[in-house]
């Protein structure tokens, strides 16, 4: 039993989008921009020539944030979206519906259909693959190649993440939502 | 117990009617133009209905960033109708307003039929509906305002469809208490229906207590607009005098609902708008701009309202050509609710390359959604009119 987090030293980023490459592979997600557990989001320079904001162009990857209060979890009607052991929000493919009201609710746009099952899929951590197969690591944070994201329980206090939790500032996004992310963004 | 209740069954006054029956309509044009339409309505709903089983989901044009469309539009439509109709046939036989009694069985009569044709559409909008009725029992999700929203409406079902027996049996005490557990029920339902969207903290023009309470209101204000077509097309627009006088006091009930509505969604977008809120203000200004919404605006508030202060109701007539803009009006106020609801992205920057920041999320509804709403419009018909066949609609004397 673990409460699993991720912190993201997002100004590393480089936006080479190896994660979104290593999720889908390691996954099995579905081809298509659309159909991502894992994103990079992109915000572009502002301003125009010569006067450029350097600093206003970011590279901000983002995903399922994990919620504590999950908004997707309290509206599913079947329950269909849950925590499992490890308070990771998962969907159970067998109780979905359909009913997208969790990609409504969810403020961080994180969901999406399956084509496949024609259900709702999200980012669960790994929890299918690496971490069924005792491994400690997610796919996105063991390919990164500038170390953006560090995985790992918040429960301990012994972990990197909550080190790195303790020692550097940090933001959640939409915090004033009161989801209470488990993704924090390292400054 | 089984021989009670089979006798409780066939003692339920049903008129012997043959497929010979059904077609049998008095030939004028009129009823021949609503007969054709029905057909092709119904035409419509089986062509749809043959693409979404060959494409599923895929024959409709909502996304990741747009997941609700014109299907769960159109389901609102109907359940906010059967809501309305549940309220006027309450007026009669639940709060004894001797007036509206001749209009109740009918009025019942049409929340059944309207709530059957919502339950018909948001079958093929929900992609598991046996899936959700087998865990909506097994593991219901007690803190989702749809999962009460469903089961709500499926006990306001029953209990419509007890009380309208019960009217049809002419035992007034018991369609009385079964109207009014049906209404409450129903009431409880429609407002979690307002709630599925006021709980969307994600959506600051959505969220909060404004949905919940104008869902009634709005279905009042519906349930009205019905009954004047409902009651024009049974007198052929000429309508006797104690019909007339039961219009009046609909048509003047319907002027101070028009004017509760058009200053709440006044405030609401001046609220909204006022200090320039981020994912709130420039939404609404956004919506201001959209012709869905003025449509909705002109077509259901301003035209019936100044047909009814004109002569403060006592044009019926009028009142029906008012009420048949006032629900195609009705029609763009939940087509809107659901679409604006959705028009902030969430997510505000580029994932793909040779991509536009997002802006505005864009929806048109696919021919597939087109041809089932429509469908579900003429199943509605259809029912009403096997039912006026089938049972006495009318008073009892």
């Amino acid at each position: 039993m673990a409460r699993y987090g991720m912190a993201l030293d997002y100004k590393n980023c480089i936006n080479c989008k190896a994660c979104e490459v290593a999720c889908k592979e390691e996954n099995g997600v579905t081809l298509g921009a659309d159909k991502h557990r894992i994103w990079v989001g992109v915000k572009e320079i502002e301003g125009e020539y010569p006067f450029l904001s350097i600093s206003s162009s970011t590279f901000m990857p983002s995903q399922c944030q994990h919620c504590d209060d999950a908004p997707c979890q309290m509206v599913c009607p079947t329950n269909a979206t849950y925590f499992d052991e490890n308070r990771v929000v998962r969907v159970n493919t067998d109780q979905c519906i359909l009913c997208s009201y969790c990609m409504v609710a969810c403020p961080y746009d994180a969901r999406f259909v399956d084509d496949r099952t024609m259900t709702v899929d999200k980012c669960n951590f790994c929890s299918d693959t690496r971490l069924a197969q005792g491994k400690t690591t997610t796919a996105c944070q063991n390919t990164c190649p500038t170390k953006v994201r560090t995985f790992g329980d918040l429960d301990d206090p012994e972990s990197e993440i909550s080190e790195l939790l303790r020692t550097r500032d940090h933001f959640s996004l939409k915090a004033h939502l009161g989801t209470n992310p488990k993704l924090f963004y390292l400054t | 117990m089984i021989a009670k209740a089979k006798e409780f069954i066939t003692s339920i006054p049903v008129n012997k009617v043959g497929m010979k029956d059904l077609l049998d309509f008095e030939r004028t044009p009129r009823n021949m133009l609503v007969a054709v339409i029905t057909v092709g309505l119904l035409a419509l709903f089986v062509v749809g209905l043959a693409f979404f089983f060959m494409h599923g989901h895929h024959a409709y044009n909502v996304t990741k960033e747009h997941p609700w469309g014109l299907l769960l539009a159109v389901y609102i439509f109907f359940v906010v109708s059967s809501t309305g109709l549940c309220i006027i046939g309450s007026l009669g036989d639940v709060f004894g307003f001797k007036d509206y009694m001749l209009i109740s069985k009918r009025a019942i009569f049409g929340s059944i039929v309207t709530i059957l044709a919502g339950f018909a559409v948001i079958a093929v909008e929900i992609g598991h509906p046996v899936t959700m009725l087998i865990y909506n029992v097994l593991t219901p999700g007690l803190t989702s305002a749809i999962w009460w929203m469903g089961t709500l409406y499926g006990a306001y079902l029953a209990f419509m469809i007890v009380e309208f027996i019960f009217l049809l049996k002419g035992d007034m005490k018991k369609a009385k208490i079964f109207g009014l557990t049906g209404l409450l029920v129903g009431l409880a339902a429609h407002s979690n229906l307002g709630s599925v969207f006021g709980f969307l903290n994600a959506r600051p023009i959505a969220n909060g207590v404004f949905y919940p309470t104008y869902f009634i209101l709005t279905a009042f204000i519906t349930g009205v607009f019905i009954a004047f077509i409902i009651m024009g097309f049974r007198y052929k627009l000429e309508f006797p005098e104690k019909v007339k006088t039961m219009l009046t006091g609909l048509a003047k009930m319907q002027a101070l609902l028009l004017s509760i509505l058009i200053f709440f969604i006044t405030w609401k977008m001046f609220t909204d708008i006022y200090g320039g809120m981020p994912d709130r203000s420039e939404v609404a200004i956004h919506i201001l701009g959209s012709w869905t919404f003025q449509a909705e605006v002109i077509l259901a508030m301003i035209i019936p309202l100044v047909i009814i202060l004109k002569d403060m109701g006592r044009s019926p007539v009028l009142m029906f050509w008012a009420s048949l803009s006032g629900m195609v009006g009705i029609f763009f106020m939940r087509y809107n609710l659901v679409h604006d609801s959705q028009l902030k992205p969430l997510q505000m920057m580029k994932t793909t390359e040779y991509q536009l920041a997002p802006s505005w999320v864009h929806y048109i509804p696919s021919a597939t959604e087109i041809m089932i709403s429509l469908g579900g419009l003429g199943l509605c018909i259809a029912m009403y009119y096997a039912g006026t066949k089938f049972f006495n609609l009318d008073e009892d004397h």
